[in-house]
Formats: structure tokens, C-alpha cells, sequence
């Protein structure tokens, strides 16, 4: 009875998959519709369900082995079935045409679904193609963002050669406007598109930049991961922007980065709008921090993510596709649990900046939800009276998702403080 | 201080322009359907009648052939014809004159005529109007080699183009929107001409290049104010000529923000559209694209009378908003 166990093809586009693991070992019985092997591609992580009850046996693939689509990985017979001679043969071989199983619906649009069709070479943009030559980037095992698959600029300068030059942050002015910027600081493992929703909400007409810190996002991390790189880096890119006179709005790490950033910059750190902010007291979630850096299959990680917000539908799912797929298309991951290891050595916060906060002179609210299970609201406590505390019930460690209309509120009700 | 911009709304600047034009140079004269005593269609010449007179200020029978041939004929006996079409629609009638003969004169004669004409064509739905009086062929006329097309968007362009297509010494068709008849704008005194072969940047952008034919360049304008709120930050192209095509000015855009979006009331297919868009790819600006052109257009389907069909039939701010953000996002 040997039914081949084969790596599906689970959407139209898909040419090769990644084994993330197995879910039942060789040699162990298994029950047709169980799940018996998880994979993951450029837009989903799905669990394959065993086609026919009977025992695992020929596996040929192990966890992170990249197969091509009809791979065979493994065979399921009839215990004591003598399965050799049902002709599979290892090592894996491919087989065509490939199974065809439903992806979640979420992953494909209409657009999606026109087949490509075999041996035909990667879509790449003329952009992209053109970036790839300048810079020399190998484009053969890039995973493209666009659709179908696409290769376009942005990830081949995301993969290939240095597109920002050392020190460089990758920033974006998510509006243009009159009047003194508002800088956008994101915490750790977030980047700049995290601050989109907050912004939507912000009354329109100023300038507001937001800013990769160095590994996180786009941004390269230099040699130095150490805070006061982090910080350096932050305000070299905003001298770049001609930014003089600013706001800052921190979050979390970034919010650490903006109270060490108004300490140098003096007066023209015109309020600080800290956000949960790092840096305030010595603990923070080193089981978050241990397993968000971890994890590398949207399982895997979709756990660690659901305890930043207190509602833990407030971020989507997005966010843990998006954190998925930078670390498979940069070496983020190993940037970031180098900074971890620096700034939150053995689930401690390293960093202490209550002293330069009770030293700046313009406006300040500290944000915490009350709820906030990455860093504790109690942070806030003890520090000066000037200080504004605004201390959310029912709200974990993001605010600006959780409360956005609030934030944004306190957002503008500090900027015009500092004006 | 300093006194405020003189504001007039797109007719009466275009009403100035004929006005300057005719106190400067005997030879110009206005002739078309009601353009007298009624001040035309919508209401464009006004009481010039009552300043330059019957002779020059023409009211001409329900023939716009028999009026597109006496233009053409005093544009080759020296004259300088402004003729006004009370919809474009009605050029139809007209095409013998201005395609087989104004268009191609000059050049099957060896360059011993020119025609030196105006034919000002109003276009474009929104206003009830139907089939047959809401269509915007622009397209049509772009493809006819020897003539010259333009459409402006303000009331500065609208005066500084038409002073420029009536110095022209050839042919040159100005299509006029009729929902930009009302709308006010900063127009200077005197004369000044704006150049009939240049595009305008309206708005600079980073992320996007949105070129786009009058009454839609408008729209794209409005939709760009949408996108800086979601941090797109979107390019506008108004094309102001479109033959001939400053692809100049698209090529360096879209070099820039390495997506291009083309918005125009015509219907899609065949359109100016098409000539945008395989003008990039043709073009330098190739291999700064990062995302397939889109083109927005008109339905393929004559404008509906019902208001709702109407609005569908053509392309909506909503519209432009989607599709810019759908580019800019990487998702095309």
C-alpha cells in the first residue's frame, strides 16, 4: 500500500518549499488527516496532513532542507509492509506534476493564481535587474516581495551589497509637511512600517519621519551594537535629513534611543513622547526576547508575538509574516540577538536612563499600558513630577496599535507642548 | 503689500487670451455656432461680440464642415481662424478639413502654405451630456501627424496656451474640460504665451509618477493630497500637450520614482495611455522600473446618461487613490 509522502505545491507559485519539521518521527504510526510535516514558503507556514494511515517510514528530508516542489520526503506503509520494495528509492527524487493543496485563502488574490509556467525564469522588475547589476548582487535564490513572486529593487538591495553606506540608517518621511518634524524611533525587532497606523491617525500637515534603527528594518548594523551606537546612528541620519529642531516619539527600545538622543541635542529635542520606553528600570521579558529571536517559522514565533499586545488580535497577522520574512532575506536575526545581548543581557535591561530623563528640560509623557507584559508599567513610577504619566488599563506593551486614538492624541497634545 | 493675485476663472481666461489676441493682430478673427450674440455654448466668448464686432466675432451656420473649410481656407489665404466647436464630439463632421486638409497641407505643398488655425474643442463628461456630447478624443487628433494638441488645466495654461497656439503657424487643436470652465485661478495680465510642447510637474514626489490629461490630472492632484497622508508620496504629471509628448519630463520622473501611473478620460484602450506607457518602456527610464506600468481609463463603452454610470464610466479620485497606492505598495 506505500503512499508516497510528497512536498506539496500550496500555491500556484511556489517551485520549492522549506521543511520546518516534522510532526511525527520515522517509524511511528500515523492516522490519515493527522498532521505530519510543516512547510513554509514565501507566503505561508502550513502543516501537511498525512494522505493514508500506516507507519512513517524513508524520510529523506530533515527541518530547513529546501526541496523542490514533489519532492518525496518520506513514505507511509502498512506496518511490517516491507517498503523497498514498493519502489521508492532514496535519496529524494522529485516527481511532476506536484499535488495541488489549498494555501489559506488570506495568501493568494485573484492575481496570484496565473501559474508560472515551468523552467521559466524568475520575474525581476528592470529595476531590480538593474540594482542586481550595479551592485553586483547574485539574484538566483532571491524571494521576491512582489506579486507572483516578483523580485523588485527593495529586495535586492535588502539581500545584496551594502545599499545605505555604513552608518546609514534607512529612513522614510511617511509625511511632508510645515513646521518641525516629528522623528518616529521604533522598539526592538519592530521597524518604521510599525508606526503607519499611529500616523494615519495624526492630524495632517507636518513632516514625520520614521527611522530603521541599525538592525532592524533596512538598516545595517555596524560593528557596534552597543547603545550608544544605536543612538549615534540615529542622530547622524537625522543631521542627513537636515532635521534641526524635532519631536521625538519613542517606542520601547526607541524610546531608550530618545531620551539619550534629547540629552545631545538639547533644545532642539523639542518634547519626548516616550512610549513604553526601555531604559527606565531593570527588567524586561528575557522568555519574549529568548523566544522572539528564536523562532523561525511563523509557529514558532505567532506564540512570543501574541504577548505584546494585551488584546492579542490588536497586531494581525502581518506582523508575524513580516518579522518571518526579513530574517530569511537578511541576516536580522543575528543582528538583533546581538544587540539583545548587549542592551537586555540575561533578561535585564542593561541601559538605564532615568537620570538623563529627569535631566531634560521640555516636555515629557511616559505612555505604559497597565497591562504590558514585555516591560512593566511600574517603570513609570518615581519619576519627576513635570513628567506626564498616562497609564492605560486593559492595554499591553503596544499602545500605539492598542489605544491608537489615544496615543495620537497625546502625540499632538505633546508636540504642541514643545512648540 | 502687496495687492493680491488677479484670480479669473478658466472661460474668461480663455475669453482674454482671444481678446489679446485680437486688439494685438488684425488677421485673428473667432468663428463658430452661437459664439455671438448667445456667447457660445458655454458661454466662453461673451459679449466679445460687442467689442470686435460681427466681422470677427463670426457666428457660423450647423455645419462644422462647412465651418472647419472656411478656417481652413482663410488660415491659407493669411488669416489666423480661432474656431470654437461647441462640443468635440461634433468634430466628426469636421475631420475632411482638419485631418485630410489642415494637417497635411504644409507638407504636400513643400512647405509653401501653412495653416495657421485654431479649432478649440470642448471635452470631457460630467455633465449629463451623454454619448455623444462627453467624449474625450484627444487620442484621435495626437495621432494625426501635422497637427498640434493640447489641453490645459488652469486658468493660466488655458490663456497661455491658446496665445501660443494662435501665434502658432500651424494647426493646433486646444481641447477645453468642460467641469474647468468654473474653476478660478491665478491669471497674470497682458500677454504671455505657455509653450505648446511642455509638460507640467504639479506636484514632485518620490514614490510614484502619476501622469495624467487634464480634468484627471486634476483628480490625480487630489488623490496625491490623499496618499501624503498615508506617506505616499506621489509625483504629478499634468501633460498639458500631448503631441507633441514631453517625454522628457515623464522619462526623468519616472527615473525617479521607478512607477507610472497614466490617468485619462479617454476610453482606456488605444489611448494616451498606450503612447505614455510604451514611450517608458521604449525609453532610458526601462531599467528604472520597478513595477509594470498602469494605465487608468474610460470604460470601453460610450459615457451613460444615468449620473451613476457616468461617474463609473471615467476615472474617480477613489480610483486613482487605489491604484497609486496598489503601485507605490509594490503590490502590482
Amino acid at each position: 500500500m506505500a503512499v508516497e509522502v510528497i512536498l506539496p505545491r500550496v500555491d500556484m507559485d511556489m517551485t520549492t518549499g522549506k521543511l520546518t519539521q516534522w510532526f511525527v518521527a520515522e517509524g511511528e504510526r500515523v492516522e490519515k488527516g493527522q498532521p505530519l510535516f510543516e512547510i513554509e514558503t514565501d507566503k505561508a507556514a502550513m502543516e501537511i496532513e498525512a494522505a493514508a494511515s500506516g507507519v512513517l517510514r524513508a524520510v529523506t528530508a530533515k527541518p530547513g532542507d529546501q526541496l523542490p516542489v514533489g519532492t518525496v520526503v518520506g513514505v507511509i506503509v502498512a506496518p511490517n509492509e516491507d517498503y523497498s520494495a514498493a519502489g521508492v528509492s532514496a535519496p529524494a527524487r522529485a516527481v511532476a506534476p506536484a499535488p495541488f493543496v489549498a494555501a489559506p485563502a488570506e495568501s493568494l488574490s485573484p492575481d496570484d493564481r496565473a501559474p508560472r509556467p515551468a523552467g521559466e525564469r524568475s520575474r525581476m522588475t528592470p529595476a531590480a535587474r538593474r540594482v542586481a547589476r550595479e551592485s553586483g548582487v547574485e539574484v538566483a535564490h532571491l524571494v521576491g516581495s512582489g506579486p507572483h513572486g516578483r523580485i523588485q529593487a527593495r529586495d535586492v538591495a535588502a539581500r545584496g551589497a551594502p545599499a545605505l553606506a555604513e552608518g546609514a540608517l534607512n529612513r522614510l518621511w511617511l509625511a511632508r509637511g510645515q513646521g518641525r518634524p516629528l522623528a518616529f524611533l521604533h522598539g526592538f525587532g519592530a521597524d518604521l512600517n510599525g508606526w503607519r497606523p499611529l500616523v494615519g491617525r495624526l492630524r495632517p500637515g507636518r513632516p514625520l519621519l520614521a527611522l530603521d534603527l541599525p538592525g532592524h528594518g533596512l538598516s545595517p548594523l555596524g560593528a557596534d551594537s552597543s547603545f550608544e551606537a544605536l543612538v549615534e546612528a540615529v542622530e547622524a541620519t537625522l543631521v542627513e535629513e537636515g532635521v534641526g529642531d524635532v519631536h521625538l516619539i519613542g517606542h520601547s527600545l526607541g524610546g531608550a534611543v530618545a531620551i539619550a538622543l534629547a540629552k545631545r541635542r538639547g533644545k532642539s529635542a523639542r518634547s519626548l513622547t516616550l512610549i513604553s520606553p526601555a531604559g527606565l528600570g531593570p527588567e524586561v521579558n528575557g522568555d519574549f526576547l529568548a523566544g522572539f529571536l528564536r523562532a523561525e517559522s511563523e509557529r514558532s514565533l505567532a506564540p512570543w508575538m501574541r504577548l505584546l499586545a494585551n488584546d492579542e488580535g490588536a497586531l494581525g497577522s502581518a506582523m508575524v509574516k513580516t518579522t518571518i520574512r526579513q530574517r530569511r532575506e537578511r541576516d536580522i536575526a543575528a543582528a538583533q540577538r546581538s544587540i539583545a545581548a548587549t542592551l537586555f543581557p540575561d533578561g535585564a535591561q542593561a541601559i538605564s536612563l532615568r537620570e538623563t530623563l529627569a535631566n531634560y528640560a521640555g516636555p515629557v509623557k511616559v505612555i505604559f499600558g497597565l497591562d504590558d507584559r514585555i516591560i512593566p508599567a511600574r517603570h513609570a513610577r518615581g519619576l519627576s513630577g513635570l513628567v506626564a504619566l498616562h497609564l492605560f488599563p486593559g492595554v499591553g506593551h503596544m499602545p500605539h496599535f492598542e489605544a491608537r486614538s489615544e496615543i495620537a492624541r497625546l502625540v499632538e497634545e505633546n508636540v504642541a507642548a514643545g512648540e | 503689500m502687496t495687492a493680491p493675485e488677479r484670480e479669473l476663472s478658466f472661460a474668461m481666461a480663455i475669453q482674454e487670451a482671444m481678446a489679446i489676441a485680437m486688439e494685438a493682430d488684425d488677421r485673428v478673427f473667432l468663428m463658430g455656432e452661437d459664439i455671438g450674440v448667445y456667447g457660445g455654448a458655454f458661454q466662453v466668448t461673451g459679449d466679445l461680440v460687442d467689442r470686435f464686432g460681427e466681422e470677427r466675432v463670426m457666428d457660423t451656420p450647423i455645419s462644422e464642415l462647412a465651418g472647419a473649410g472656411v478656417a481652413v481656407g482663410a488660415a491659407l489665404t493669411g488669416m489666423r481662424p480661432v474656431f470654437e466647436l461647441q462640443f468635440s464630439d461634433f468634430s466628426t463632421l469636421a475631420m475632411e478639413q482638419i485631418v485630410n486638409q489642415a494637417a497635411k497641407l504644409r507638407y504636400m505643398l513643400g512647405g509653401a502654405v501653412s495653416a495657421p488655425l485654431v479649432i478649440r474643442m470642448p471635452t470631457g463628461s460630467g455633465l449629463g451630456g451623454a454619448a455623444q456630447h462627453s467624449q474625450s478624443i484627444e487620442a484621435w487628433y495626437a495621432h494625426v501627424p501635422g497637427l498640434k494638441v493640447v489641453e490645459p488645466t488652469t486658468p493660466h495654461d488655458a490663456k497661455g496656451l491658446l496665445l501660443a497656439a494662435i501665434a502658432d503657424p500651424d494647426p493646433v487643436i486646444v481641447f477645453e474640460h468642460k467641469l474647468l470652465y468654473k474653476t478660478k485661478g491665478h491669471v497674470p495680465e497682458g500677454y504671455y504665451t505657455v509653450p505648446l510642447d511642455k509638460a507640467e510637474v504639479r506636484r514632485a514626489g518620490r514614490d510614484v509618477t502619476i501622469a495624467a490629461v487634464g480634468m484627471m490630472a486634476v483628480r490625480a492632484l487630489e488623490a496625491a493630497d490623499a496618499l501624503a497622508q498615508e506617506g505616499i508620496d506621489a509625483e504629478v504629471i499634468d501633460l498639458r500637450s500631448l503631441r507633441p509628448l514631453d517625454t522628457k519630463t515623464i522619462i526623468a520622473s519616472v527615473k525617479k520614482t521607478s512607477r507610472l501611473l497614466c490617468v485619462y478620460e479617454g476610453v482606456k484602450a488605444f489611448g494616451v495611455g498606450a503612447e505614455v506607457s510604451a514611450a517608458i518602456a521604449e525609453s532610458e527610464a526601462f531599467d528604472y522600473l520597478d513595477a509594470p506600468i498602469m494605465r487608468l481609463g474610460g470604460a470601453d463603452a460610450p459615457i451613460p446618461y444615468s449620473p451613476v454610470l457616468e461617474q463609473a464610466a471615467v476615472p474617480q479620485v477613489p480610483d486613482i487613490l487605489e491604484a497609486a497606492r496598489r503601485l507605490a505598495q509594490g503590490r502590482v
